[in-house]
């Protein structure tokens, strides 16, 4: 590499990391206990869970389960309903003022499935967990802060890129692993950022990319949802009656839809008006059986006056990019084990970040040129 | 360890491995249950165990 690609390299992979470096080690301290949310959730008592039956206990029909949702609010409004896929025994609904609303004031509604009881208020909007799921999400900023943290990310990839490409002069002279202790702090660090680094390289660039592609999460869906309500309009499908007559009890709704998709499950049911279905139909979500599937939803829509069940358009590329990011960037897909790893390369980032910082702290403090770090790294 | 001058191949060819078996390991518990989520934990082992061998004091 010429010296002068390498003070170009070096002054990109120096920016980018320090306006990003504080940024993200606050979104790893803080992911941490996040990948283990449901286990906390559990431990300390706060989750809520059905009580055991029998498991051929039958089930009560959709509509009873909203019904008992609204009447623990009244005065909200339905959303979603959504299946919970580790307890088949529990619907969580979702409530808002609005349907059309930015879900600040949400609220959700366990229901047990069968004798469709409200099973209390779940504690979501308070405690550490909370603060720290904030922190990482949006730093209290709403949608601003979701799309600052997503520029973070931005720099972190052209980090992660640039620093690839400064390993290589680094390495030259060095076999792959090697971390000299024994000279002077200095390159012990250096070797531990190159070492750490490149080993969790792959790792982090999918955290880092399926994070950025979360932060557009409602911009995604809002362009899915008018992409859906455009292709309805093309196709001239008679105007939907209005939804507060003649509606079509939910329950049947579903029904319909698992009827025309037979191999799939309800993974998901959205109201009219809402992010997920059109102004004027249902949407019933339906994903597959595996990890990757059924995170996948499907679309049907059904109109809500007749009952009919309308195939939706395919999902965009974007939305599916989206749906495929959620379980790789939280790492809930593969078990406890994947957590764990999961816990592990994230504490790995962090030294990468804190020695980065400190690499460049002591140089700062007593100006060496980056040459005479290689010529000491020969 | 110090070695004669090596070139981009020599550099890169442990970290496109562990790369490599780090997108693998990655997709795997995508794909399915049980046996792939085992594949997973095997293949992201090993990023995991070089940092925790780069970070040990000897």
């Amino acid at each position: 590499m010429s010296p002068r690609a390498l003070r170009g390299w070096s002054w990109v992979h120096k920016w980018t990391s320090l306006v990003a470096t504080l940024f993200m080690l606050l979104l790893c301290l803080t992911g941490l206990p996040l990948v283990f949310y449901e286990e906390i959730d559990h431990l300390a008592g706060t989750r809520i869970e059905a009580p055991p039956m029998p498991p051929d206990t039958p089930r009560a029909p959709l509509d009873t389960v909203v019904a008992a949702a609204v009447a623990a609010f009244p005065g909200k409004v339905p959303l979603y309903v959504f299946a919970e896929k580790d307890d088949p025994g529990l619907w969580l609904v979702k409530l808002d003022t609005r349907v059309d609303t930015d879900e600040r004031e949400e609220l959700l509604a366990p229901i047990d499935a069968r004798s469709a009881r409200w099973l209390g208020r779940p504690v979501f909007d308070e405690g550490v967990m909370h603060v720290f799921y904030r922190l990482h999400v949006d730093l209290f900023a709403a949608e601003a802060g979701r799309l600052f943290l997503g520029a973070m990310g931005l720099l972190l990839v052209l980090s992660i890129v640039s620093g690839t490409v400064l390993y290589a002069p680094f390495m030259r002279r060095l076999v792959f692993g090697t971390v000299r202790r024994d000279r002077s702090p200095q390159l012990r660090w250096l070797d531990l950022h190159n070492l750490l680094g490149i080993v969790t390289l792959v790792w982090l660039l999918v955290v880092g990319a399926t994070g950025i592609v979360n932060t557009w999460a409602n911009q995604i869906l809002q362009a899915w949802q008018a992409g859906q309500v455009a292709a309805l309009k093309r196709s001239a499908a008679p105007p939907a009656a209005s939804i507060a007559t003649a509606a079509t009890p939910i329950q049947r709704a579903v029904d319909a839809a698992l009827a025309a998709h037979p191999h799939m499950t309800l993974s998901q049911f959205a109201f009219p008006g809402t992010l997920l279905s059109t102004p004027d139909h249902y949407a019933v979500l339906l994903a597959g059986a595996t990890p990757l599937t059924a995170r996948l939803q499907t679309p049907v829509l059904v109109e809500p006056g007749t009952g009919r069940v309308l195939e939706a358009a395919a999902r965009p590329a974007l939305a599916t990019a989206l749906q495929v990011s959620q379980p790789l960037h939280f790492g809930d897909y593969g078990g406890l084990p994947l957590k764990l790893l999961w816990c592990l390369l994230d504490l790995a980032t962090i030294v990468v970040l804190w020695s980065g910082l400190v690499l460049w702290w002591r140089k700062h403090r007593r100006p060496q040129p980056l040459s005479h770090a290689i010529g000491a790294a020969r | 360890m110090k070695v004669d001058e090596q070139g981009l191949w020599a550099i890169f060819r442990w970290p496109l491995a562990i790369g490599a078996a780090s997108a693998a390991g990655l997709l795997a518990a995508l794909l399915g249950d049980g046996a792939w989520d085992a594949l997973s934990w095997l293949l992201l082992a090993w990023p995991v165990g070089w940092c925790l061998r780069g970070l040990h004091r000897r």
